[in-house]
């Protein structure tokens, strides 16, 4: 089986030859491909070709638009830092939405041309005719959390749940339909899976996850299934707390931040959720010795067990000994779920 | 008489509006400063064991911290007549490189609460500029807080900056997700606090 068709078989639950392999790779792919940060951000050549290299050398079963949470802020109009070698940085000290009122003002930039957004639609695609049908093809966007947070300031949309929750709901609207639109955009060119990242949502309690966030992701996936793709959905950070109604949204994958105990997730999810994760990337992926990674991702498997995904609990970190992620590859190869 | 106990729900509720008012109230009652600031200072140490032990996430603890701030305001003239000043002066920051400032906005405030007068230089501070800001400001207790492994080594530099100026009688805590103990002992800081409740422990204990 080739990547694509081994994870689709195993997204609908038929059997496969060994375990399907999903590690998030951005900065690492880029260092990878001897290709600058700065560029990987802005040309989708470059992002298309170091994303091409690594799943190739680690026979990874994807490829993946992800690179930066600041596309669709940037396209709105938000301040955001770039720089030759580090991922761009949006500049929370003057947000977009510093003033609440320029909410009504904002529009959704036309996903296929905009700068930003329209250098990953291309990506999408270019991909599409680089890899054809060999491995699968991810698309990104922000959740409409994490989105809200880009485009308000984190700390301050933090105070907002309190402060003035109408605006909040206003505000999730404007950031799912924009992820709608991007991820729209990305399917048709060429998009197998829309990735999800919500890392703010993390960050909230199961009360204010409930209330304010779970009611839009979970219309966003009802969107994205609703035009025929897939999700995978990623929240960085301790979603300890939550995991009950995140296993609730429908996701076909919730991929897993290393604070996750994976046996608490499986319980809380129950057996048929694909669950994909999570060694701690810094300390064990990173840090640690090729036999204590191998450990380290066994656990995770056998605590999931058989609807499991090999991957790290976030982004792949810089400097990343080659050896220790040949160590997932072995694994996923060598293993059946 | 006041309510002072009120005013500490208040607090831990994050009821900015309840907290000032019943700040108001207790200075109007001639309440003594003391009490009033010894009333915040134990809400604010509840709430950060709230937190700590999950009970309580990133938002209450944003708007507990902002009640607090601003009752505290209402009060500052008072405790400077009663002759009461902060326990100690405090610069902090985020390392050079990097951007996450949650988790150090939340050590800010609670050294805040902990009736610190804490000088927060933001994000992305360059060693020269924490040296500055301790030397400018005679600060006792300089706090570092590092999210990413590429920007530990900042703290170290930091460390080494501070040591270079002739200021290494200021007490340096650290802290972040990727900081442990042992690389507090490494660099030569003089303390290390897993998360914003026990920040405050670590820095009275230094002082
Ligand atoms: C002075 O003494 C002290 C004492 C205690 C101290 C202290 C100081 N400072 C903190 N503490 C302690 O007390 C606090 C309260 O108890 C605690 O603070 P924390 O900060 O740990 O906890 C906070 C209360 C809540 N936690 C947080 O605020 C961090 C949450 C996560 C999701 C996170 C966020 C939100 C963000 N991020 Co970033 N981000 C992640 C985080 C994921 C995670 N796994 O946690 C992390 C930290 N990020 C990471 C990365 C890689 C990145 N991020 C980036 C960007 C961002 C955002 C801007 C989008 C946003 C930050 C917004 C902001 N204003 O802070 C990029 C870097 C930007 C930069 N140059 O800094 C980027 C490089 C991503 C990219 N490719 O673009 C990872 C770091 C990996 C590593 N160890 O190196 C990460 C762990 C995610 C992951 N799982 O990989 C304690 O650590």
């Amino acid at each position: 089986m080739n990547g694509r068709e081994r994870l689709l078989a195993f997204l609908t639950g038929d059997s496969v030859d060994s375990l399907p392999l999903m590690p998030i790779t951005m900065m690492y792919a880029a260092d990878f491909a001897g290709v600058k940060y700065g560029q990987y951000v802005t040309d989708f050549r470059a992002l298309v070709e170091s994303q091409i290299a690594i799943a190739d050398a680690f026979d990874f079963d994807f490829v993946s638009c992800i690179s930066d949470p600041a596309r669709e802020a940037a396209d709105c109009g938000a301040r955001v830092a770039m720089f030759e070698d580090q991922p761009p940085a949006i500049v929370e000290t003057d947000a977009l939405l510093a003033s609440k009122s320029t909410l009504s003002t904002l529009t959704i930039p036309d996903p296929r041309t905009a700068t930003r957004m329209g250098d990953r639609v291309r990506a999408a695609a270019l991909f599409r005719e680089r890899v054809g049908d060999r491995k699968l093809i991810e698309g990104w966007i922000e959740g409409p959390c994490a989105e809200a947070a880009d485009l308000r300031g984190i700390n301050t949309l933090m105070m907002d749940f309190f402060d003035d929750p109408a605006f909040v709901r206003e505000l999730f609207e404007f950031t799912l339909e924009l992820g709608v639109q991007f991820a729209r955009a990305q399917v048709e060119a060429g998009a197998d899976l829309i990735g999800v990242g919500d890392a703010a949502a993390s960050l909230v309690g199961p009360e204010i996850y409930r209330e304010f966030v779970w009611p839009h992701e979970k219309r966003l996936v009802d969107e994205l299934h609703a035009m025929g793709t897939r999700v995978r959905l990623h929240i960085c950070g301790n979603t300890t707390s939550i995991l009950e109604p995140m296993g609730q949204l429908g996701c076909d994958i919730v991929d897993l931040d290393f604070m996750v105990p994976m046996d608490k997730a499986r319980a809380a999810m129950g057996p048929d959720q694909i669950l994909l994760g999570n060694i701690d990337p810094v300390r064990i992926l990173r840090g640690a010795a090729p036999e204590t990674v191998r450990a380290a991702i066994a656990q995770c498997h056998q605590q999931t067990r058989p609807r499991y995904i090999v991957g790290a609990g976030c982004e792949v970190p810089r400097a990343t000994p080659e050896a220790n992620l040949r160590v997932l590859t072995d694994y996923a190869r060598s293993t059946m779920p | 008489m006041p309510d002072l106990q009120e005013l500490g729900e208040a607090i831990k509720r994050g009821d900015r509006d309840q907290s000032a008012m019943l700040t108001n109230a207790a200075i109007a009652a001639k309440v003594p400063a003391q009490e009033i600031l010894d009333v915040m200072v134990a809400a604010m140490d509840v709430v950060g064991q709230r937190f700590q032990k999950n009970e309580i996430f990133v938002p209450e603890m944003l708007i507990a911290a902002r009640a607090m701030k601003e009752s505290l305001a209402l009060l500052e003239p008072l405790l400077v007549d009663a002759g009461i000043t902060p326990i100690a002066k405090a610069v902090i920051g985020t390392v050079e490189g990097d951007l996450h400032d949650i988790g150090k906005n939340l050590v800010a405030m609670m050294w805040k609460g902990a009736n610190f007068d804490v000088i927060d230089l933001g994000t992305n501070v360059s060693p020269q500029k924490f040296v500055d800001a301790v030397r400018d400001n005679n600060a006792q207790l300089v706090g570092l807080s590092a999210l990413l492994t590429t920007t530990m080594p900042a703290i170290k530099a930091t460390v080494a900056a501070l040591k270079a100026a002739g200021l290494d009688t200021a007490k340096v805590v650290i802290g972040g997700a990727p900081v442990t103990q042992e690389y507090a002992d490494e660099v030569g800081a003089d303390g290390y606090a897993p998360d914003a409740a026990s920040a405050v422990n670590v820095a009275r204990a230094l002082l």
